[in-house]
């Protein structure tokens, strides 16, 4: 890039774009925040892995993947998350839908213009690699009126990028004009906005319309790699991920901290875990059959959340000094208020007294307990 | 992740259905305790697989 064009870039970029506080709409763009895990196995259907991406399958067939945060990124980079196929679909579903996808809640873009005569240009950049190249499938999402990321009413623009060398990190830009079509935004902590990098599409699910806004048909454009579950052979890494308004890809905007970034990611999911006997709350007994436990969580929530848990026969009910017992029941008492949230444990039988305090403890270094806001 | 089952949820103390929450078990093992409110994902999940033709069991 010449003098000149590197001063023309920067007099967009301040005269168009966010100077102070975060440019990057994407939360977890670095892949360095894995609060449920940095290996998943046996994957074929819809789950989030790294915090605030979710991979999501349909119609997969025989086809089973893996998600790693793994540590093979570009400079600059620690972290890359990795999707590899570990059993192939011979025979991919006419319906197959793939997708490594990142859900935007309004509040986190409200600042952008869209579906108005002067919308903004976003501009996305990411680094990407995989052992097959040519060209991928990529989609944004803006949600009308609060319709979901599936909804046949979200609007959609597809198009496509290409990579050029097998098994090399390469920098992708796609720059999207937004959407002037006057439907309605979403503005609250719902679904607003998503990122799409499409790995698998059936026949049904290909050749939609690239370069244009339209209504959402859950299908991708046209590309060469729509089927990264054809053999096991095939990976694809991505990191980096950057959205901000503009038509220029300014460098990625690295937390200040993990923490920061960290934090950002509990608004949508707060996981709890560590080793055996670890204590991870205290409460009372109201009855001699049930106890009750707050848990402060380290921001608001995003929305009304679930108490998710790796199993009962997991989790311990400390009810008197050296005493535990399995848990019948372990649910959310209260999930209205968005800073702490209250969860009882029961007991078919009689297994403590009234006012005393009781605890919870995990069994081993695999039990956990998260509360789930997640888009 | 696939979903094993999804059962109401019986307060034990009082013996009532607690008409607020359901308990939704994956193949995985993992469990969890949803609201039923709709902008709840995995409620949304839920819906989802009843809407395919799968029923919500009575609580244990």
């Amino acid at each position: 890039m010449t003098k000149a064009a590197e001063l023309a870039k920067m007099g967009e970029v301040l005269t168009n774009s966010q100077i102070g506080g975060r440019r990057n709409i994407v939360i977890n763009g670095a892949m360095q925040v894995a609060q449920r895990g940095t290996s998943f196995t046996s994957q074929n259907a819809v789950a989030y892995h790294l915090d605030r991406w979710e991979t999501s399958g349909f119609n997969m067939g025989d086809g089973v993947y893996r998600v790693d945060q793994s540590t093979d990124a570009p400079a600059d980079f620690m972290n890359s998350t990795k999707i590899a196929c570990t059993t192939a679909d011979t025979s991919q579903d006419a319906n197959n839908q793939m997708y490594f996808q990142q859900q935007i809640e309004g509040l986190n873009c409200s600042h952008v213009n869209f579906f108005v005569s002067n919308a903004d240009t976003i501009t996305l950049s990411f680094h990407v690699k995989s052992n097959r190249t040519g060209t991928y499938s990529f989609a944004l999402k803006l949600s009308d009126n609060a319709s979901a990321e599936d909804n046949s009413s979200t609007r959609i623009y597809n198009t496509t990028y290409t990579i050029s060398v097998a098994n090399t990190f390469e920098k992708k830009t796609i720059t999207i004009p937004l959407d002037t079509n006057g439907s309605t935004k979403v503005t609250n902590n719902t679904f607003s906005m998503a990122i799409q990098f499409w790995l698998g599409a059936g026949s049904n699910r290909d050749g939609a319309g690239a370069g244009a806004w339209g209504a959402n048909g859950n299908a991708a454009t046209a590309s060469a790699n729509l089927d990264i579950l054809g053999s096991t052979d095939n990976n694809w890494y991505i990191t980096g991920v950057q959205l901000e308004v503009g038509s220029q890809a300014t460098p990625f905007e690295h937390a200040s901290s993990f923490g920061e970034t960290l934090a950002l990611a509990q608004r949508y999911y707060h996981h709890i875990q560590g080793g055996a006997k670890t204590k991870i709350a205290k409460g009372h007994a109201t009855d001699a059959r049930a106890g009750y436990f707050n848990f402060e969580l380290p921001t608001s929530m995003r929305h009304t959340y679930t108490l998710v848990h790796s199993g009962l026969t997991t989790l311990r009910w400390v009810v008197e000094a050296n005493s535990e017992k399995v848990p019948e029941q372990f649910i959310l008492s209260d999930s209205n208020c968005l800073d702490i949230a209250s969860v009882y444990m029961q007991h078919a039988n009689n297994v403590t007294t009234v006012g005393y305090a009781c605890g919870i403890t995990l069994l081993d270094a695999n039990a956990y307990i998260a509360f789930d806001a997640e888009l | 992740m696939s979903i094993q089952t999804v059962k109401k949820v019986k307060n034990i103390i009082t013996d009532k259905i607690d008409e607020d929450y359901l308990s939704l078990f994956y193949t995985s093992g993992q469990e969890c305790s949803v609201p039923k409110d709709e902008g709840n994902r995995h409620y949304q999940e839920i819906l989802e697989w009843v809407a395919e033709g799968n029923t919500i069991e009575d609580a244990d």
